[in-house]
């Protein structure tokens, strides 16, 4: 597998993934809706995808000795490391907004705990949408991305919906840190774990999908 | 005789397109030609082989194992070469090559760079700024240096200028003169004219011909003739327009009953024709 991420690292990695790693910045903007920042690197891992394919990078995957099911697992691997590095400088971001923005945000959650966790089940969540439609049909990356960016959309639609209409979230979650620290550590937690069992499931299906998929 | 992969009973089934029993085998340390029309299943045939296509049914062994038992293992020891194949092209040929050789445990550094040399190879460059023919020898280059047996070749020198087919062409042999094994697939039947040592054919995705060059061809002789009477007629086989009359295939045997006169034929006259007679036409 060591050698699968270093392909992927090597050889796959797009530029535009890369470059969309800064944009985590977006959590200094006031009265921004910082759930897009998330959607930026579905973007850059759609890049990655496409880029495959103009490259050939599945045949030149499966002539090498590997299995079928683990050059899906690299790709997964692939994303959690660009989406995890996302998530810590978010954080890091978002610790200076706290000094240098004190005031909430008008546009969704604001820049606190909650929305690193939020990130994490906004991630969890696009792998099960994303990627078994994807290692569907590795040559039609694009209707998968559609797929995504429709699921991205409804997501930082109801992340606004819910900051204004949803108690828990309007009081609690939705608030400056530190106030709720307990309820945004349960929900960073809930939504770890989420990410964590979407992301195994969304592995397994696509690994499912690959293995049955006739490259051509 | 050793054989390095066998085939048998392969079958791969598409709307409108049937890849139907196909059968054969591969002898080591030599050349067999794949030929067919285009869309008459050969890259199917070579996808199934190499585990990218899922066969309907059928059975692949390398070295009289199980493909799919000893995959990984069997992977080690094959190589693709296929034009057109033009992987990250924006990366540089040393990027690639060192992801690809920490995939193969009998990598061999020396005759990767002696190969380098020999193809005339500038790691710095990226697949774009290769030529056509160029490509193909960084294929080959890397499937060779991997230790591979078997080299599978897709249309290798397809959009080649004379020379550098002609080169590859050496490549091929001086590959066969050393044991590996090749399969060859191309429509440029005039390469196999000057390479092969057994021919595979294939036409709607049956294969119609296994046998060596040498028997293949002498198995034919070509007649040319303005009208036929219907003793001839019935002999012939793929009659066609040519430039002074007709031309037509007849079984060699068939070459002492027949009133014209006969000449041998070359691959690309008996596929030409072979297809005329399975069109119908």
């Amino acid at each position: 597998m060591r050698k699968l991420l270093k392909k992927e690292l090597s050889l796959c990695l797009h530029p535009a993934a890369v470059l969309m790693l800064p944009l985590s910045a977006l959590t200094l903007v006031p009265n921004y809706p910082y759930a897009v920042t998330w959607f930026y690197m579905t973007l850059g891992i759609f890049f990655i995808c496409l880029g495959g394919r103009e490259n050939h990078d599945v045949i030149y995957t499966l002539t090498l000795p590997v299995a079928k099911r683990d050059a899906v697992t690299a790709r997964f691997l692939l994303a959690i490391l660009l989406e995890l590095v996302q998530i810590l400088l978010a954080y890091g971001f978002m610790r200076l907004h706290r000094v240098l923005l004190p005031e909430p945000n008008a546009a969704g959650m604001d820049a606190n705990l909650a929305l690193i966790g939020e990130g994490f089940l906004f991630f969890g969540l696009y792998h099960l949408v994303f990627f078994p439609s994807y290692y569907r049909d590795v040559n039609r990356v694009g209707m998968s991305f559609v797929k995504g960016a429709v699921f991205a959309a409804l997501f930082v639609i109801a992340d606004i919906v819910c900051c204004y209409t949803l108690p828990p979230v309007r009081d609690v979650l939705d608030t400056p840190d530190p106030l709720h620290l307990g309820a945004k550590l349960a929900f960073l937690a809930v939504s770890v774990a989420v990410y964590a069992a979407a992301t195994l499931l969304a592995l397994r299906i696509s690994q499912r999908c690959f293995e049955a998929q006739d490259i051509r | 005789m050793n054989k390095i992969l066998e085939v048998r009973d392969l079958v791969k089934m598409y709307p409108g397109f049937t890849l139907d029993r196909v059968s054969f085998a591969l002898e080591e340390g030599k050349i067999t030609g794949f030929i067919g029309r285009n869309g008459a299943g050969k890259t199917t045939t070579l996808h199934s082989l190499l585990g990218l296509l899922h066969p309907d049914g059928g059975e692949i062994r390398f070295r009289g194992e199980d493909f799919a038992a000893c995959e990984r293992d069997a992977r080690q020891r094959i190589g693709f070469v296929s034009a057109g194949m033009e992987f990250y092209r924006r990366k540089k040929l040393k990027t690639i090559t060192a992801v690809t050789k920490s995939f193969y445990e009998r990598w061999d550094e020396d005759a990767y760079r002696r190969l380098l040399g020999k193809f005339a190879l500038d790691e710095e460059k990226t697949p774009e700024k290769l030529s056509n023919g160029m490509k193909i020898k960084y294929l080959l280059a890397l499937a060779l240096s991997h230790g591979a047996e078997l080299l599978i070749l897709d249309e290798p020198t397809s959009g080649l200028d004379p020379v550098s087919r002609e080169e590859l062409l050496e490549i091929f042999l001086d590959l066969r003169d050393g044991g590996k094994t090749i399969l060859f697939s191309t429509h440029i039947t005039s390469d196999l004219d000057k390479t092969a040592d057994n021919i595979l054919y294939i036409a709607d995705g049956k294969i119609r011909a296994e046998a060596t060059l040498e028997d293949f061809v002498a198995s034919y002789r070509l007649v040319e003739y303005a009208q036929a009477d219907p003793a001839l007629e019935a002999k012939l086989i793929g009659p066609r327009r040519s430039k002074n009359g007709k031309t037509a295939l007849i079984r060699a045997a068939d070459a002492g009953e027949i009133p014209v006169t006969s000449r041998a034929v070359n691959l690309e006259e008996i596929m030409v024709h072979l297809e005329k007679e399975a069109a119908g036409e």
